[in-house]
């Protein structure tokens, strides 16, 4: 047994351990973005975190650029270590001067102050350059605070073999993605039409996204975040996706992993309602599969509609704490609009260019034999003219995303229907805003 | 392979002495059966990872998904090992010489300061000693992860984050190695021996490095590779200190390189051929130093 | 551990004649203190004292500049009222109850099993055993994550429509406590192989005189005396069990099934750097060491006690 004279000196110890760790503390950032003097002829170095292969662009750069050298340091994606990465830098008062930030999470970093507010650097005389909405996402009040990158105008990719050897008709609507489904597994030997991942909560956004629901809306009037994931347009979504498990009609793997990219190449699943982006994924990961696939607009959820969703979406944003925001802006502006770059990013696959461009200007423009020599962008460039651009994100969203995939997960393992699990996500992200600090309050 | 030969030898001639010789060369069994077919569905189960990883080691992106896991398909491993060296600037052998930074520096240092402690812990009488032990005892039970986030915001107040100190200082204290030498001190270094060299004057400093560093040798190579081990395989730490990808260690670098594999397919692959390379030195070391870890455990931890 | 000890006289106490004992001491202690206090008793502190802060939000939607306040207890509250933070200690603790003594019934058979198979085979399966403790926890998932995922792994290939899924919600539990046991079933082994070579060959000799046959040897002898290092074992294995992190981390990619707050670590995890509260987390990792400890001092405490009496 420990004596008392022992004990006293656990307590000394213990005592002086607050004392030693007294130091500053700081809710948010903590170092604030200030332009550091800078010599005729000093060069400048810039540090850009990002998990979008890049560094050709970057190259670009560097060579065109000899002043301001960036050097790119690649980082675990988003969520899965990227933005961990980020609040911790920005905690500790070290961050790049620039990273990946996706739209979603935008809001997330105003809420710790890790963004630098770039019209004191001249970010609104930029703002004609971009496409409006994606230009908005990084506008919060009367400040600039990212430069869009890119988004996720979707679309539909299906096998045109597949489809045409079991004669199945391309969807136009949801019923007949449906009616498609059940064909696929009764004609395709094991094969499925898609897979619904349930830990997808971005992707699954998305459908409600086009079918007319706002999951989030800031109440400006009362300061209130509004929260309307259990509206009857997502749960009209939820009930449909519910059907297709039900009946088997779709797999249920979790998508852009090994076995989802052995499926995909092996034509065991045959089509995929996705972003732009995913045209990379599908050419870097089922090379096998050239040639069959082809690209059209996502399914209507009523016939003769347009409607059209975004899945995903990227800004290059200008951390707190930057030494030489001046520069940073300079060369954020200039990797997502200067036309040699874009062209350097799209062979990356890095999505829709925020930019306004010309289609036929750019690489994306050109037939594209992976696509039987479709020039597939067209069909995301209308789709992204009908994606509805009021769509917000809230400021906790990683949270309501790992909310949404831990119900949805419960709910297919224990076979309930995914319509409670977006019922039981609606208070949870309520209590997640509130928990912040936030006014907030169901629809 | 040499270290099935370095590991039998010691035993044998430990063994060689005692009277009763092993039972062995009698016919087959039931029981022997029963024993052989255990030992060897366990030597399977041990290996099938293993075995996996060299399979898969061999394979292009390609055929990974698209061939039986568990045999060759157009094996390639050298054009594989080539890729994988070479991608990004020779990142991976950074990470390789990272790792073994980080774990070689930060266990010699560790046992050295363990051995030192654990020594004055032993052989001293002063005040506060029991103290300062049952404060050592309790750092053993703590979860090391857990305060990898509060030193994290600490490092990050005087600049440390990010710098290879951030990963080797909190390498360098090991509780279990103090609590291992002390043990070993007890029992191993005799009092006398140390009156002895006093009395010939010898400063304690000298006693230490001179006399007990080796007497104590066997806990020391314990206590080496206990730490090796844990710091090469650490994951937290470095995850939440490092974000410049020139300093991660192995474990982290090949994580980050899962991570972007569905933009850069081949980096599955290189995920897959990184992996076999990082374990075959910790795997060659493993097998030949076996042997003095038993006898440290042994002296030490486990004395009754 | 203390308590292993208790039999042994401390050889320190004979009075010391020579010079300054106290300053070499300290000397000898200085390194490892130094450092022991700086990234060990520190944090901890550090620890203690972001758990008592909160931020406050200000400005237009919350968005504006945080300020930082004084919450006394309330993050405490808030941890313990987070069912999933409660139901990963439960996750733990039945993972712990079911993985521990598998892996540690493993590790002594396979140790008593040895002690039957001549030098060099010995040798050789050794070895084979012990090599996972080499190959990093990431790494093992990572390996583990292509056995498992159904469509690429060769088990389901080989089993066809019989193979589970492994990364299902009700089996990634267990699919996690098979990586765990693959990689130190082999230390524990070690260490208990360590144990069986201390005991005294007359011990065995003795035994055989009696008649006892092989099983009772290891029943009736080896098993009582390989209690201690089954107790510093199962220690280890405790604390490794609370610390969860790198499997559920790594595997979560492909099985959603495992959420953001899987086990207590990847729960402060996710709160300090996914969610931006570190006052939260550091909450968490306070109450996370609070408990390891206690676990820890607990299982010791049952064990001394039983030893006592039994003696």
């Amino acid at each position: 047994m420990p004596t008392r004279r022992d004990v006293l000196a656990w307590g000394a110890a213990v005592a002086a351990a607050p004392a030693l760790a007294a130091c500053a503390e700081s809710p948010g950032a903590a170092r604030r973005t200030e332009q550091a003097e800078r010599r005729p002829g000093q060069k400048v170095n810039l540090v850009f975190w990002s998990w979008v292969p890049l560094q050709k662009a970057v190259a670009l750069w560097n060579r065109t650029h000899p002043d301001i050298h960036v050097e790119v340091q690649i980082i675990p994606a988003s969520t899965s270590g990227g933005y961990q990465k980020m609040h911790a830098s920005l905690k500790a008062g070290t961050p790049p001067d620039l990273a990946q930030v996706e739209f979603y999470a935008l809001p997330e970093f105003m809420l710790v102050n890790g963004l630098t507010e770039l019209t004191a650097y001249g970010a609104d005389k930029l703002e004609g350059a971009y496409v409006d909405w994606q230009w908005r996402q990084g506008v919060f009040g009367d400040g600039v605070y990212a430069i869009p990158q890119a988004s996720g105008p979707m679309g539909y990719y299906y096998r045109q073999d597949l489809f045409e050897r079991w004669d199945v008709d391309v969807p136009r609507t949801w019923d007949e993605f449906r009616q498609a489904a059940i064909k696929i597994r009764k004609r395709g030997r094991g094969a499925r039409i898609c897979t619904f991942p349930p830990a997808s909560a971005m992707w699954f956004a998305a459908f409600p996204w086009q079918r007319g629901a706002h999951w989030i809306q800031a109440d400006l009037e009362t300061d209130t975040w509004v929260v309307d994931i259990d509206g009857k347009e997502s749960l009209e979504v939820a009930d449909f996706w519910d059907g297709l498990v039900r009946d088997d009609l779709v797999a249920l793997m979790p998508d852009l992993q090994g076995g989802w990219y052995r499926a995909v190449q092996t034509g065991d699943l045959v089509s995929w309602p996705s972003a732009q982006w995913g045209d990379a994924l599908l050419r870097g990961n089922a090379p096998g599969t050239k040639g069959k696939w082809r690209v059209t607009q996502l399914p209507q959820w009523e016939p003769g509609a347009t409607a059209s969703s975004n899945y995903g979406g990227s800004s290059t944003a200008i951390l707190q704490g930057t030494r030489h925001p001046v520069e940073a802006l300079q060369f954020a502006h200039w990797l997502n609009t200067d036309p040699g770059s874009i062209d350097l990013l799209i062979g990356a696959g890095y999505g829709w260019p925020a930019a306004r461009i010309e289609l036929e200007q750019t690489a994306l423009g050109k037939p594209d034999p992976f696509f039987g020599g479709q020039v597939y962008n067209r069909v995301f460039q209308e789709s992204d003219r009908n994606v509805d651009t009021s769509w917000q994100w809230a400021p906790t969203t990683t949270q309501s995303f790992s909310h949404i995939q831990d119900a949805f997960g419960k709910a297919i393992a224990q076979r309930e229907p995914l319509v409670d699990a977006l019922r039981d996500a609606q208070g949870r992200v309520v209590d997640d805003l509130k928990a912040k600090g936030l006014k907030a309050r169901g629809a | 392979m040499s270290a099935t030969t370095t590991t039998t030898d010691p035993d044998a001639a430990r063994r060689a002495p005692v009277p009763a010789p092993p039972r062995r060369r009698r016919p087959p069994r039931p029981g022997r059966i029963l024993l052989v077919a255990v030992l060897a569905i366990a030597a399977g189960y041990f290996l099938l990872p293993v075995y996996w990883l060299v399979v898969a080691a061999t394979k292009s992106t390609d055929r990974l998904y698209g061939s039986f896991g568990l045999w060759f398909d157009d094996p390639r491993l050298l054009s594989n090992l080539g890729d994988i060296f070479s991608y990004d600037d020779h990142v991976y052998l950074r990470w390789v010489l990272n790792s073994a930074l980080y774990a070689g520096l930060g266990a010699t240092l560790a046992t050295l300061f363990s051995a030192a402690a654990g020594f004055a812990l032993a052989k001293y009488r002063f005040r506060g000693r029991e103290a300062v032990f049952k404060t050592v005892l309790a750092g053993v039970l703590l979860p090391q992860t857990a305060l990898a986030l509060p030193l994290y915001l600490m490092f990050s107040q005087i600049s440390l984050v990010n710098t290879y100190w951030a990963v080797l200082l909190p390498s360098i204290a090991s509780p279990f190695g103090v609590y291992l030498c002390r043990v070993y001190a007890e029992s191993a270094v005799p009092d006398s021996l140390l009156e002895a060299a006093r009395v010939d004057g010898a400063h304690e400093t000298r006693i230490f490095f001179g006399l007990v560093l080796r007497i104590m040798s066997p806990a020391l190579v314990t206590v080496f590779l206990f730490q090796f081990v844990g710091i090469w395989n650490n994951y937290f730490l470095p995850l939440v200190m490092l974000s410049d990808d020139r300093k991660y260690p192995v474990t982290l670098g090949l994580t980050t390189w899962k991570g972007a594999a569905d933009r850069v397919p081949e980096l599955t692959q290189y995920t897959i051929g990184g992996a076999f390379v990082s374990v075959i030195p910790l795997a060659l070391a493993i097998l030949v130093l076996q042997r003095y870890w038993r006898t440290g455990l042994t002296e030490g931890s486990v004395k009754e | 551990m203390t308590t292993t000890r208790t039999g042994s006289p401390t050889p320190a106490a004979t009075g010391r004649r020579s010079p300054r004992p106290d300053r070499a001491a300290w000397g000898f202690l200085a390194p490892f203190l130094a450092v022991f206090l700086f990234t060990f008793v520190a944090p901890i502190g550090y620890a203690v004292y972001q758990s008592l802060l909160t931020v406050e939000r200000h400005g237009p939607m919350g968005l504006g500049e945080p300020t930082l306040g004084f919450a006394g207890l309330d993050n405490y509250t808030l941890a313990l009222q987070q069912t999933s933070f409660i139901e990963s200690f439960g996750r733990v603790f039945l993972f712990g109850l079911v993985q521990i003594p598998v892996m540690l019934f493993l590790a002594v058979t396979l140790a008593l099993l040895l002690e039957h198979v001549s030098g060099r085979w010995a040798g050789v399966l050794r070895a084979t055993y012990f090599l996972p403790y080499g190959v990093p926890g990431v790494i093992a998932t990572i390996l583990w994550g292509f056995l498992y995922v159904p469509g690429v792994s060769p088990i389901s290939d080989l089993l066809g429509g019989a193979a589970p899924d492994f990364l299902a919600y009700d089996n990634v539990l267990w699919s996690l406590a098979n990586i765990v046991i693959w990689e130190f079933t082999g230390y524990n082994m070690l260490i208990v192989v360590a144990q069986l070579r201390s005991i005294p060959q007359e011990l065995y000799e003795a035994a055989t005189i009696d008649g006892a046959g092989p099983w009772q040897t290891a029943l009736r002898i080896k098993l009582p005396l390989i209690r201690p290092a089954l107790v510093l074992t199962c220690v280890f294995s405790i604390i490794g069990t609370m610390q969860l992190f790198a499997e559920p981390l790594i595997i979560k990619l492909q099985a959603p099934a495992v959420t953001g707050d899987y086990t207590p670590n990847l729960s402060a995890y996710n709160d300090g750097f996914a969610n931006a509260n570190v006052y939260l987390a550091a909450t968490k990792s306070v109450i996370l060491a609070v408990v390891a400890c206690a676990l820890s001092f607990a299982f010791l405490s049952l064990v001394t006690r039983k030893q006592r009496s039994e003696r």
